[in-house]
């Protein structure tokens, strides 16, 4: 390791070509991360046109239109920034930005497979779900400074919407952590690793979408809400408060807090593939870190189908709902775990 | 030399460090090679086409109340059942946790109840 005083150039230059400098910088860090989510958002717009029966972007590359969000950016990047006259400027600005921050921060945790990992943490599963709890705070936060009445009414309801869908996202994460016995993610999947079921010399993977098939779906649906994507879009729902906390946003401000809904929509995809569905684990001919990718395009494809098919909710439908079927499921399911883990003893 | 889990949290905050840097400075180059042209029409607040009308910040009847108390206290409790369910394995004899637990759980589903019955009551709020 050369001295960061006496030679600058070459300190910076091990930094540079270091693998750590790579994970953080190109993938899974930031490069990878910006592409994406581009190109989750063309498949967005893509199957919910497929859906309702349109084309969808089809101009922007000979691709089907994958180059959109790509020309969308720069014509964000060009808009100009103007912050609404009474709004606190600070946090204006900081709010969406933030957001973003914080999705990045999801995808540093995830392990892609185990050397694909910016920080293999000890409590990965908990200091995941902690980070995510920001975002609610963050939003009312966007809401409260643009200091308008739509943006506020959209922060409150992230707020109340967040009471509803954290206690059984946590709790339908407890299942997981019975069934491994640990909290990291990479022991997670490999204690997927062993056949659940051998019979007749087939061996089904010991996948915890089998065991687990209560707390999966009630994971999907929390961490749908999560998002904030329909049917869950309370905070930015179009035709009641015109794109809630996002309302008073120009350009590339916008930009920022659309992608992290996007940002979270594969930290959360890789999550479910990684607690549920094995990970970066399958059949040999294809490579590891292909299976991950598949995982997570399937995943995330059907949250946005979700998306194409389901009216929204309304706040105390889902305040209630949250309150006593998701969380009496969850806890449900954290009995039905005990009993394949423990057995019926106490 | 440090502890193989500190460096992995050191790694961690050097990728929130650089994911802080990037935003931040992309947002410098957008905002400098602008020429900003305000005006009072662009910088009021949007209300659905009128004129915007008193306080952005105004009040707002915090219908959901109940929910948000019992948030709080489930919030805790969802940490003590990780603590349980990390170490459902590796309890000696199997199991011995659980009585604890079912009465924590107990006590705790009682003011669920109630909050959920005071928060299904709409004229309250």
């Amino acid at each position: 390791m050369a001295d960061p005083i006496s030679d600058p150039i070459g300190f910076s230059l091990e930094i540079m070509t270091s693998p750590l400098f790579f994970k953080v910088a190109v993938f899974p860090g930031l490069t990878s991360i910006g592409i994406i989510i581009a190109l989750f958002i063309w498949l967005d717009r893509k199957i919910t046109a497929r859906v309702q029966l349109r084309v969808g972007p089809l101009y922007a590359s000979p691709l089907g239109g994958v180059l959109q969000s790509f020309a969308d950016l720069i014509k964000f990047a060009f808009k100009e920034l103007f912050i609404p006259r009474n709004a606190d400027k600070f946090f204006f600005v900081a709010a969406p930005v933030l957001a973003l921050i914080g999705g990045a921060g999801l995808v540093g945790l995830i392990p892609f497979t185990p050397e694909w990992q910016i920080s293999n943490l000890e409590l990965g599963l908990p200091a995941f779900l902690a980070f995510v709890t920001l975002s609610p705070m963050l939003i009312l936060l966007a809401g409260w400074s643009a200091n308008s009445k739509y943006p506020f009414i959209g922060g409150l309801r992230s707020l109340f919407q967040q009471t509803a869908y954290e206690i059984p996202l946590w709790l339908s994460a407890i299942g997981v952590v019975m069934m491994a016995g640990t909290m990291n993610l990479i022991g997670i999947v490999q204690a997927q690793s062993k056949p659940w079921v051998i019979f007749l010399g087939l061996s089904i993977p010991g996948w915890y979408i089998i065991p687990q098939a209560l707390g999966a779906l009630l994971f999907f649906i929390t961490a749908t809400a999560e998002m904030e994507r329909i049917p869950f879009d309370l905070p930015e729902a179009e035709p009641e408060i015109i794109m809630g906390w996002q309302a008073e946003y120009p350009g590339f401000l916008f930009m920022s807090a659309a992608g992290a809904s996007f940002v979270r929509l594969y930290a959360f995809s890789a999550l479910f593939s990684v607690l549920y569905l094995g990970g970066w684990m399958g059949p040999a001919p294809v490579p590891a870190l292909l299976w991950t990718a598949i995982k997570i395009i399937i995943v995330s494809s059907l949250i946005i189908l979700l998306r194409a098919t389901f009216p929204r909710v309304r706040i105390d439908q889902l305040l209630r709902a949250g309150w006593t079927y998701l969380l009496g499921l969850a806890f449900l399911n954290i009995v039905i775990t005990y009993l394949l883990v423990v057995g019926p003893r106490i | 030399m440090v502890a193989p889990g500190l460096a992995e949290i050191f790694y961690y905050l050097g990728f929130i460090v650089v994911a802080t840097l990037v935003p931040i400075i992309a947002l410098f180059l957008i905002v400098t090679p602008r020429d900003a042209k305000p005006s009072p029409m662009k910088l009021e607040t949007y209300e659905a086409g009128q004129m915007p009308s008193g306080r952005g910040r105004t009040r707002f009847i915090i219908q959901y109340y109940p929910y948000l108390l019992i948030f709080v206290i489930y919030d805790v409790v969802a940490m003590f059942l990780f603590a349980w369910a990390l170490t459902l394995r590796t309890l000696q004899p199997p199991g011995s946790g659980t009585w604890p637990i079912l009465i924590f759980m107990g006590v705790l589903l009682v003011p669920l109840a109630y909050s959920i019955h005071l928060a299904s009551q709409r004229d309250l709020w």
